[in-house]
Parts: C-alpha cells; structure tokens; sequence
C-alpha cells in the first residue's frame, strides 16, 4: 500500500484511506486525485456545492466506481470487496430517507436486519433509546419533526455499531436546536471509537465539531487539518473595511491586503488593534472615504474563503496571496 | 430474516397502510371484469365472460407489474435506493424483494376478479384448474415485475416511468388474444398476438379450462422468466447511481 502521510495516525487505525481517487464525468473531474486518510475521528469535508463532497462519499460507499486511484475502508478496496466494505459501514445520504408509513421502531427494525445482526429486537431498542426516540417509537414517522426523522436515519445507521459512518450534510435544513443534537450525537459516536465521515458546507459547524477538516474545491484537495492548525494558516487578525470611492493599493507595515468580501475591503494584519488607525490614515491620505471598519480573529469561515474564494475573487491578484499563504506554510 | 423478505415485508406495509393504492387495487380489475365482461356489446364467443376472466387476470398482473415498477423509482428519488445499495445484503436482493411484493398485489387482484368472476356467472374452476392459473399468473409476475423493476433502474424519474408504462401496456394488451379469439382477429393481428408473451399466460389459463396442462406456455413463460430475471440479477448487480 502506498503512504499517505497527512496525519501521524499509525498506519492500522487509519478507518479510510484514499490515494490519487478520481472520478471524472466526462470531461468534468468531479474530484481529482484526492488522497487522505480518516481514523477515528470526526472528519468534515467541506467545500461549496459541486465540489465534489457527495461524489467522494459516494466513491467511498461503493455506490460509484472510481475513474482512478483507489480507495480503502476498514482495510478493504473498495472497488474489489465492496461487500466488506459495506459490512463494515453505514451511510446517511443527503436525501432524509425515512418511510413514513412505517413506525420510528419499523424503520430501525428493517435496517437491523438487512444489516444482519444477531439481536435485532434488542439493537433496534438501544438504537431508539441512545437517539432519544424510545418514546416515540410506535409512532409512524409521517408526524415526526425534521430533527427527529434525522435522529432516525442515525439510528438506523447505528444499529449494527460501524466501524466508519458516512454522514452527507446532516443538519442540512434542521434548526439550531436540532442541529446541536445531531452534532452531539455524532460526538457520542465518535468517543465510542467509530470514524465519522461527514460532509458540509455550514463551516461553523465544521469548526465546532470535526477533528480534522479537509477542503475541497472543484474536486481539489486545498488543505487538510484540524480547524485550529487550518485556522492559523491565516495567522494574522482579520480588518474589513467599508469604503466610498475607489480603491488603489495602499502600503501599511504589517498590513497586507487580501480580497473584496460584499463590498468590503479585507485587510490580514499581525496587530489588528494597532493597525487599524493606520490603515484608516492611509486610506484617507490616498482620497477613499472610510464608512466602518472591523476587527475580527479568523474563522474557519476566513480560511475557506482564502482557499476556495468566490468566482469573483479569481483574480490574479488573488491568486499572488493564495500562492503566498501556501508558500508561506510549507 | 432474509433481506429479500425485509424488503418485499416493507413494500407491503407501505402499500396496505397507503389505502388509496390498496383501494384502487381492488376497484380496478373488479370494474374491467364489469364493463368489458358483461357492459361490452360485443360477443365473440358464447359464455364471454367464460373467455374474457383469463384475459382479465393476466392484464391484471400485466399493469400490477409495470405499475410496481414504480416502486424502485421512488426509491431512487426519495434517496432509498442509495441506502439500500450501501447495505451488505446482495443487491439482487432488492430485486427480489421487489419481485415478490409485485407478484403478491398481482395476486391479491387476481383473487379479487376470479371471485367476481364467479360471482358474475363464471364456471367456477376446479382446484387443479385453480392451482394451474394461480402458477401461470405467478411467473408471468415474475417475469414482468422483473423486467418493470429492472427498467426502472435506468429511467430517470416517474414521469418518464409513467410514460414507458402507457407506451407498453396498452399496445401489448389489445395485440393479445384477452379480448378475442385468435380466429375472429384481423389476419395482421393474429400473428403478432400469437408471439405476445400476454398471449402465452392467457392461453395457458384458457387451456387450463379445457381439462389439458398447458406445457406449451407454460414452457415459453418460464423460459423468458429466466431469461429476463438472468439480466435483472446482472443490472442490480452493476447498478452504479
């Protein structure tokens, strides 16, 4: 097997384990040459829509054959053991696919045994109740909620114990409180010893829960690490400013400017406080009228916007601070 | 319990606890006994109700199959197709599944016309009789809830299903010889219903009748059925989304 040395996991613990995996249709390459390595963790992939989250999974789960490179799960290929592979894991797509005909416990019962455990009575019960949906079992899952039906879908994924669980978007369309939950419930599963898969695009979310996280951009790994250490890629405070007039390049000391966000101007400084009085003085020397100005710490919501950018922001301008950023970090 | 039976077990929940489609299964067949057995003014042959219940009951699992599936494809839009997939059961088991619960409300129809077959003057058949149509309208499922089950994989939503299933029941039901005999059809017709495979199970129910085992079609049918559930297995097992 080739290496893979993203993280310093030893090699048996690693649940998931991609080299070069790509997927092409046609002449779009829906996710090109991904090569990563998930152990028992919570790990987001996260990246804007059509980037290549769902297809990854989908790769992953056997459900879609791979154009090349390959793909381990719990040590089996996924091309040539799918059935291993699936024995040994389960998926939650996107979709919220509960029968609602049929009772919270029917639902549970039927993916108990189609997994084929031993006891299925017994693991749909533990499965209800560890969801908090023992209550509400014999009901039939038409009248439950949003977060319940997802609370569902967790415990049918649950019930045969994974060892690595697929999750795509799962608090896409849930309110906070359910969303907190959910996300409280995979923490569970984690601290349980199963590795978690999970894609989204609610970065907040991703930087709360995940353990590691990988960015992904038009099917292009761009970083892969814990939101903290991804956080400090951008290791300087982040100042938007909102100004009237044009903008032309100003020069600060240990100011740098980054991008336009909405019409604002991003400035990176490695002391914001004592920045921001020097920035608003440059700006008004070279005639821009500055309205507000703000001082945050980076989010991961920042580093993705540094990595992944808007359409608008392709810039060659943009892409100097890219390559710096990158440079600057390896 | 086995997956197959999980799967045709939930099917059959959802169609009983779906009420309008357990209704419409059993107003449907009950009102084509009516208006074509008795309403009809034709009479091609002396007791046309005699004649035309064979034709009925296979019509019935005809467009009970092509209706089932329906089923796969929304599965398929809802998402669980792909949870299914991701599951360690062989997928053809999902076919199978599919397979049996069409078959059983093809049968359940069935049961439904032949007692209003009777009801409506009908010779009442004998056990064997009973037991030789059951057994032909049960591979002729097979055969169909396979080959509808297994397009249903390729089609891209309901209604483009919708629309093949109107294109192929109704021709393949008027080039059949459900409605007449062989010898009052028009010359070009005869042929072409003499290869329709409807035309293989509503013989075979018709021969039953005379007193003779219909090897013949029965033959054919479970030739075919091999054939097309062989190419089923293979579709499900190579299905990619």
């Amino acid at each position: 097997m080739k290496e893979v040395n993203h993280d310093s996991l030893p090699y048996q613990d690693h649940k998931i384990v991609t080299h070069n995996l790509t997927k092409r249709f046609g002449n779009l390459c829906a996710v090109d040459q991904l090569s990563l390595s998930v152990g028992n963790e919570i790990f987001g992939l996260v990246g804007p829509n059509g980037s290549g989250k769902t297809t990854t999974v989908l790769m992953l789960t056997t459900l879609l054959g791979a154009t090349s490179g390959d793909a381990t799960v719990c040590g089996y290929d996924v091309q040539t053991h799918p059935r291993k592979v699936r024995e040994s894991i389960s998926y939650v797509p996107q979709d919220m696919a509960v029968d609602v005909r049929l009772s919270g416990r029917e639902n549970v019962m039927m993916f108990a045994e189609l997994y084929g455990v031993s006891d299925p009575r017994e693991k749909t019960e533990e499965a209800l109740r560890v969801l908090e949906l023992s209550d509400r079992a014999d009901e039939l899952a038409k009248v439950y909620s949003g977060g319940m039906r997802r609370r569902l879908e967790l415990a049918q994924a649950l019930v045969h114990n994974p060892q690595v669980l697929f999750l795509d978007e799962p608090t896409v369309g849930l309110d906070v409180a359910a969303r907190k939950k959910i996300w409280e419930h995979i923490r569970t599963l984690r601290n349980a010893g199963s590795a978690i898969f999970v894609t989204t695009h609610y970065l907040d979310e991703a930087e709360k829960y995940c353990d590691r996280v990988a960015i992904i951009d038009r099917g292009v790994l761009k970083a892969i690490d814990t939101p903290k250490n991804l956080k400090s890629l951008i290791s300087q405070d982040i100042i938007s400013v909102s100004i009237t007039g044009t903008f032309h390049e100003i020069i600060v000391p240990g100011v740098r400017f980054a991008f336009v966000e909405d019409e604002n101007l991003i400035f990176y400084a490695e002391h914001g406080e004592s920045a921001l009085p020097l920035i608003k003085d440059a700006l008004s020397e070279s005639g821009i009228c500055v309205d507000t100005m703000s001082l945050r710490r980076p989010s991961l919501d920042d580093v993705f916007l540094h990595l992944v950018g808007t359409v608008e922001d392709s810039t060659p301008f943009k892409l100097s601070t890219f390559r710096n950023m990158m440079g600057r970090r390896g | 319990m086995n997956p197959i039976l999980v799967y045709c077990r939930r099917d059959l929940i959802r169609w009983v606890r779906g009420r309008w489609g357990l209704i419409s299964a059993m107003v449907m067949p009950a009102a084509w006994l009516i208006f074509v057995g008795l309403a009809l003014p034709i009479r091609f042959t002396d007791n046309y109700i005699d004649f035309v219940t064979p034709g009925i009951l296979a019509m019935t699992i005809l467009s009970a199959s092509l209706a089932g599936g329906g089923l796969l494809i929304l599965d398929r839009m809802l998402g669980f197709f792909n949870k299914f997939l991701a599951l360690p059961p062989p997928r053809e088991s999902i076919l199978f599944g599919k397979i049996l619960v069409i078959t059983i409300r093809g049968i359940v129809q069935s049961t439904i016309i032949l007692v209003f077959a009777f009801l409506l003057g009908a010779h009442v058949y004998s056990p064997i009789q009973l037991l030789g149509t059951y057994f032909i309208l049960f591979i002729f499922g097979v055969l169909l809830s396979a080959a509808a089950t297994t397009v249903a994989i390729y089609v891209d939503d309901h209604d483009q299903y919708a629309a093949v299933n109107a294109m192929v029941s109704m021709p393949i039901f008027f080039t059949s010889s459900a409605m007449m005999p062989y010898d009052v059809m028009p010359a070009w017709l005869s042929p072409i219903a003499h290869l329709n495979p409807l035309s293989f199970a509503i013989d075979g129910i018709r021969i039953l009748q005379t007193g003779v085992i219909p090897l013949t079609q029965i033959g054919l049918l479970s030739s075919l059925c091999v054939c097309v559930v062989g190419l089923a297995v293979h579709a499900f097992r190579k299905v990619k989304i």
